[in-house]
């Protein structure tokens, strides 16, 4: 099978900076690949290329056979049109780290506008369809709201089921929990988890391990804009070859306090604290038994990884 | 002071009131387009447009509004016949332009403050930039928009007053004919500072009545 994404020698400099330094990676259909890298390695960069928010400086890029920008003969870069750029990131979703709602549309209209206004969709099928996403992200009781009104980890459920209403063949998360409460971040990657498991082909750029361990088929570590290290989860997080990606977990270990072996890993578990709404409440008694599943399952990945990686540290 | 001579010579002055409300409403809708253009000028990709708009700020807030109008009326129809405008048309001429600086401040700080993120999210969706302004911008940035707008606004109507150098009869033309027939400035001055406290204060009305149509539901 063809991969959907297939970028290479991807370059991009802003100035004097060269951010990208010829990033190549393929990706299958239905396959989740995540992307971790220390702090301004380039892999939010590499998600904007990847649906022109940035114009890259060198390479291809290949979305479902469609070509996003080639390097002519001469060598320099040449773009899809207009009109084709606009087709393909119809076919590919993104979600931001700071959400990037329409403050002044509700959840429903949040949903609704790219389909109505991109698709040529009519307001009663795009309404439908708009209900079925936000009760898919567990937020049908919320479609009336506003932004302002929601969470952060509400808001960024609607960010999710807004892009899926273009009905993506791809998508893109950029660190999508990291401007949320640590303790909201679960009903997100619970969300992205589904979307997984349903078969979404998906480019993750995290700092969540756990959950790039769980769910992702391929981790690739990226460093001053090279691929580092690429492989299946378990090989990059729980036995990398190279000395930078031990170092750069050794790192984020240290820094997230993880559960070691004889904590009780229920301690991982307590409630979130919900808004003290009656809605926000009945909407916690559903998701915190899914909640305290992926909980569980992320504790345990992270014990694994935290045994592998003190082996490793001291091998 | 004589009352009965304001209320005389009110309904006279009066006269040239639906003149300076035709001064104040071609004004404004030239200057809006105007300063709609030039604040969207102002953030294009083209540097000469960009350009353009901040030399064209600079220069007409940095002069006189007299100057401009004595301008338009005088020197622009040396270089050519077709800007010999009657002066009604002079007036409002120099009334838009000058009004189109101010105005694409306030209609560019409404823009700003969406932020560059929403931006994104509709390029994603794969919005064209049309859509974006009307559906995302436009309704978000009319609340901003609004207090400035309606201050600009305010300033112009009181400007137009100055069309008397160049002879448009409007109020306050008419009022300094009543000053020189009636030998006398007390009565003719206050009573024509009254309709223009009358007229600023609809308009003040008039911008908390938007402002309250376009608050934000949250
Ligand atoms: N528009 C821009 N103009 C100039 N420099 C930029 C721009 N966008 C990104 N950069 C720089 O490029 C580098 C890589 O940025 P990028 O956002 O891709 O990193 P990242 O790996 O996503 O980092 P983080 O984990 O902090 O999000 C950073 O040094 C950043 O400052
Ligand atoms: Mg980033």
């Amino acid at each position: 099978m063809a991969p959907l994404v297939r970028v290479q020698g991807l370059k991009k400099s802003f100035g004097d900076l060269q951010i990208l330094n010829g990033i190549d990676l393929d990706v299958e259909p239905s396959e989740v690949v995540s992307i971790i890298g220390p702090s301004g390695s380039g892999k939010t960069t590499i998600l904007r290329c990847i649906n022109l928010l940035e114009r890259a400086d060198g390479g291809r890029i290949e979305v479902d056979g469609q070509v996003l920008c080639d390097e002519g003969p001469d060598g320099g870069i040449r773009f899809a049109s207009k009109r084709d750029i606009r087709k393909i990131r119809e076919e590919v979703g993104m979600v931001f780290q700071r959400f990037n709602l329409f403050p002044h549309m509700t959840a429903l209209e949040n949903v609704i506008e790219g389909p109505i206004a991109v698709k040529g969709m009519d307001k009663g099928a795009a309404t439908e369809r708009a209900h079925e996403l936000l009760a898919s992200v567990g937020l049908s009781h919320r479609a009336d709201h506003y932004p302002l009104q929601m969470s952060g980890g509400q808001q960024q459920r609607v960010a999710i089921a807004r892009a899926l209403a273009m009905e993506p063949r791809l998508m893109l998360f950029d660190e999508v929990t990291s401007a949320v409460d640590p303790e909201l971040a679960g009903e997100i990657l619970l969300v992205m988890k589904h979307l997984a498991e349903q078969g979404m082909t998906m480019i993750v750029v995290t700092h969540e391990m756990g959950f790039a361990a769980d769910v992702s088929d391929r981790v690739l570590f990226i460093d001053h804009g090279l691929v580092v290290e690429e492989g299946r989860a378990s090989q990059v997080l729980g036995a990398p070859a190279e000395e930078r990606t031990k170092a750069f977990l050794r790192a984020v270990l240290e820094r997230a306090p993880m559960a070691e072996e004889g904590d009780d890993p229920d301690q991982l578990n307590e409630e979130p604290t919900w808004s003290s709404d009656p809605l926000a409440a009945e909407e916690a008694a559903r998701d915190s038994a899914e909640l305290a599943r992926l909980r569980n399952e992320v504790a345990e990945l992270r014990q694994q990884l935290f045994r592998s990686g003190t082996t490793r540290s001291e091998g | 002071m004589d009352l009965g001579f304001i209320a005389d010579i009110v309904p006279e002055i009066l006269e040239g009131l639906p003149t300076t409300i035709g001064l104040f409403l071609w004004s404004m809708l030239l200057s809006t387009v105007g300063g709609l253009l030039l604040a969207l000028a102002r953030m294009s990709a083209v540097g000469a447009l960009r350009w353009f708009a901040v030399a064209y700020g600079w220069l007409i807030r940095g002069i006189p509004l007299l100057l401009i109008m004595f301008y338009v009326f005088f020197a622009l129809p040396e270089f050519s016949r077709t800007f010999l405008l009657s002066p009604f048309w002079t007036a409002v001429a120099a009334l838009s332009l000058w009004t189109a600086a101010y105005q694409a401040e306030a209609i560019r700080s409404g823009i700003l403050a969406v932020d560059n993120g929403q931006y994104e999210a509709a390029e994603a969706l794969g919005m064209t930039r049309a859509h974006y302004m009307r559906r995302i911008v436009l309704p978000q940035s009319v609340r901003i928009i609004v207090p400035p707008f309606m201050g600009n606004a305010i300033n112009t109507l009181k400007q137009t007053s100055l069309a008397t150098v160049i002879t448009v009869p409007e109020m306050a033309l008419i009022t300094t004919r009543i000053i020189s027939r009636e030998f006398n400035a007390l009565e003719p001055l206050l009573a024509l500072a009254i309709i223009y406290l009358a007229l600023t204060t609809l308009l003040v009305f008039g911008q908390a009545g938007l402002e309250r149509a376009f608050r934000l539901k949250v």
